[in-house]
């Protein structure tokens, strides 16, 4: 059972972030081990089971980014946020040469200011892209579309998120410096 | 339908209370104290004391009159180096990976000394509710790792109780005040003990309490204020050339933070007060101003993890609605003043900070005998689990502040032609190294069926339960088989470690403990095999291969074969055989149940449309 079925919905990125909430209390309230603690070991372990898979599927379709991830990986892809995005590739140089001189302790409050302004306007483009190209997944399920438009579309979706992850990583190493993880 | 109780273990002092008539009460000890001091005397006749009575003991007797022992749950010796100099205890030296106090000759687990203590206030219920109990709800800090719940149920096990919940003290709090009442809103528990500080943040939605962050540090109570007292007054004396500061003796120690305890308490409702040491003719003022300083250091430490839940609650400070306050440091003027200016907010302190967690487990303790079931709380894990990965990286599988029950799944595979073994290394903390992270356990995936290398695909499914205490199974993708897995604790006791020390515990005798665990075993055989019947009647049955329909009835008779035996060892083998052929099933079922559970939601969605 795969956490768009836990929640009873089709496999679209668009959510109701509240419906999401008020059905994840709902279903809580029916299996969680709290009301299981006096029923047989088999039961209560059944209870324990189900009630980690509703509190995974919340975990990770209540949050916009985990959500795109999981989607793709029911379709066997991969975002891969450590690859330099090929439409970046000249800003993105310049960005990380700045980011040394950042971590070299060489930067003024005014340039890590603008360096982070530069990069958080990066991310909202992409952001921006990422939800576009959702709903237009969401019309293809909804529409019924065909096989092979719905993979190209997931396909360009894995690399929004490539993107869009990368500069997230970005941002992160200007926020915790020496944070990165490679 | 048996009594639970609520059990707040604390470090400074505990506690038991229970739900009656839907109203939480604590019950008190024989001499009706509500709080029993965490301190246990023992004499040279091996008798034994609790309480008030063994807290008498400490300035006289320090080396055999044990406190605080909740700062040593979970732990190995390197972990609590730099208190050890102003402790009066004898450590063994066979305390690398679990502390052992050697109290007259014979060596002492953290677990076993807190089941002194679980079986003190066990008898205190007894006596106050006139029935045997069994079962109860123990509380430990939110920011308790694995090994530290681990070791709290393993105490409770020991002092011959059924641990049914491990619950953090500062959601059992919340539970306690009655803030349900208020049908949306969100909340901040500040809890400040004797020996750790947890900060929690909740959001309330109609009877669910749901804990959205959690932080803290397990290692910062009212005990470093005491330290921090000691630390200046040794270093008084030693300037005045009355007691050498560097390595005090253990009864110098305990009179010296018996006065500073004193003092402590008494400059939360004055302006100053008197440290008296009577055997060094020691005396001096210490006023609120110049306390103050000396602790400041202190409970900036606790802002840290609040700041940081709040941040991962995604809140800032004002949008929180209601602040509670938990644990005797929380008496203190600064810390009510330092929590204040952070929130923007008064805090609530309108029930006693002491019995507050008691009462909110035995809250719990109803919830779970189906009293109250309006009321549900949703907690999360305060660490995030991870896994060793090539370079000695930690990989992260499930991050902190997941709700519980949570679990991941992972993939492992062979790296040499015909490996039969993979090795696995679980960690918990937020660092990207494994050196710098805590180390859980080492699992070994055993019996892989020998292929090429990278061929095996083999499932691991990491759950960590309502109680915050992790489990693993595994399974080859290729052959369904389920992995048998050997679980070694880093910090903590093993099975058979545990159940050595219930024999040896004072209230069973060999033979007793023997039949209980047949009993045990039979019980939850007969469990297993009256679900398997049901399971066998169900239609997810027909969706089996014949070899697994095969196994379940092969497991099936090997277990009622096992059970006309008094093996227990060989019973739960057998039942773990059953439970593991039955795995699948159970799944199946489970699922059809929560897609039906769906169905049936969505219908009655439609018939109030």
């Amino acid at each position: 059972m795969d956490y768009f079925e836990v929640f009873g919905l089709p496999r679209v990125l668009g959510l109701d972030l509240r419906g999401l909430e008020k059905t994840f209390h709902e279903l809580s309230r029916r299996y969680h081990p709290d009301y299981f603690s006096t029923a047989p070991a088999s039961e209560k372990t059944q209870a324990v089971r189900m009630t980690a898979l509703l509190n995974d599927a919340y975990r990770t379709l209540r949050h916009p980014i985990r959500r795109v991830e999981y989607l793709l990986s029911l379709y066997g892809l991969k975002s891969d946020g450590s690859k330099v995005p090929q439409s970046l590739l000249m800003e993105v140089f310049e960005i990380n040469e700045q980011l040394d001189e950042v971590k070299a302790g060489r930067a003024s409050i005014e340039e890590i200011d603008s360096l982070r302004a530069q990069i958080k306007q990066k991310r909202e483009r992409f952001d921006a892209e990422l939800q576009q190209e959702s709903l237009a997944w969401d019309d293809m399920v909804k529409g019924g579309a065909a096989e092979g438009k719905q993979k190209d579309q997931l396909a360009k979706l894995a690399e929004i998120l490539s993107e869009s992850s990368y500069i997230r990583n970005l941002e992160n190493e200007l926020e915790n410096p020496g944070s990165r993880n490679h | 339908m048996p009594k639970i109780v609520g059990i707040d273990l604390g470090t400074t002092n505990s506690l038991v209370a229970i739900t009656e008539d839907g109203t939480p009460r604590v019950i008190p000890g024989s001499d009706g104290s509500m709080l029993v001091p965490s301190v246990i005397y023992f004499d040279e006749a091996g008798q034994l004391v609790v309480g008030n009575a063994a807290k008498e003991k400490m300035v006289e007797r320090p080396k055999n009159t044990i406190f605080s022992i909740k700062r040593f749950m979970g732990k190995g010796i390197e972990d609590v180096r730099e208190d050890l100099p102003l402790l009066p205890f004898e450590v063994s030296p066979e305390s690398e990976h679990i502390i052992r106090l050697k109290i007259f000759g014979r060596d002492y687990t953290p677990p076993e000394l807190s089941a002194i203590i679980l079986r003190e206030l066990k008898r205190n219920a007894e006596a106050a509710l006139g029935e045997e109990i069994q079962n109860a709800v123990i509380t430990v800090p939110a920011y308790f790792n694995d090994a530290q719940r681990q070791a709290t149920k393993d105490a409770g096990r020991i002092a011959g109780l059924d641990v049914l919940r491990i619950v953090n003290e500062p959601t059992a709090a919340s539970l306690a005040y009655g803030l349900d009442k208020r049908n949306q809103g969100t909340i901040a528990v500040y809890d400040f003990g004797g020996g750790t500080f947890d900060i929690s943040i909740l959001k309330l939605s109609e009877g669910i309490f749901e804990v959205l962050s959690t932080s803290g540090d397990t290692h910062l109570g009212g005990d470093d204020i005491d330290e921090a007292l000691i630390r200046l007054i040794l270093r008084e004396l030693g300037d005045a050339g009355a007691a050498p500061s560097s390595s005090p003796s253990a009864r110098l120690l305990a009179a010296v933070r018996n006065a500073v305890n004193k003092a402590k308490e008494d400059l939360s409702a004055s302006d100053n007060a008197d440290i008296l040491v009577p055997s060094l003719q020691y005396k001096r003022t210490i006023t609120r101003a110049e306390f103050n300083s000396l602790i400041e250091p202190i409970i900036e430490r606790t802002l840290k993890p609040c700041r940081q839940a709040l941040q991962d609650a995604g809140l800032k400070p004002n949008e929180i609605d209601e602040i509670v306050m938990v644990g005797g440091s929380t008496r203190i003027p600064l810390v009510r003043q330092r929590v204040q200016e952070l929130f923007g907010r008064v805090p609530h302190t309108e029930l006693n900070p002491d019995e507050v967690v008691a009462l909110g487990a035995a809250v719990q303790a109803d919830i779970l005998a189906g009293g109250k079931r309006d009321m549900l709380l949703l907690d999360v894990t305060p660490l995030s689990l991870g896994i060793e990965t090539m370079g000695g990286v930690m990989s992260k599988i499930i991050p902190r502040n997941s709700t519980i029950p949570a679990s991941a799944t992972e993939m492992f595979t062979t790296f040499i032609d015909g490996q039969t073994n993979v090795k696995i290394h679980v960690l918990q903390g937020e660092r990207e190294l494994v050196k710098d992270s805590r180390s859980l356990a080492q699992f070994d995936l055993k019996d892989i069926p020998p292929m090429s290398a990278g061929m095996p695909r083999i499932e691991v499914k990491f759950l960590i339960d309502a109680d915050g205490i992790l489990s693993v199974s595994a399974q080859e993708q290729r052959t369904g088989k389920y992995q048998s897995i050997e679980v070694k604790p880093t910090y903590g006791l093993t099975d058979e470690q545990v159940e050595q020390m219930i024999l040896e515990s004072f209230e069973y005798a060999e033979a007793d403990i023997e039949a209980r665990l047949v009993i045990e075993a039979r019980n939850e055989a007969e469990t297993v095999l009256n679900a398997t019947v049901k399971g066998v009647a169900d239609e997810q049955y027909a969706n089996l291969t014949d070899e697994e329909k095969a196994e379940i009835t092969a497991a099936s008779k090997n277990l009622r074969e096992a059970m006309k035996t008094s093996n227990h060892p060989a019973i739960r083998e057998a039942i773990e055989r059953l439970s593991s052929s039955t795995m699948r099933l159970a799944e199946l079922i489970m699922n059809a149940a929560i897609s039906k559970a769906l169905k049936d939601k969505r219908v009655r969605e439609i018939e109030n449309d």
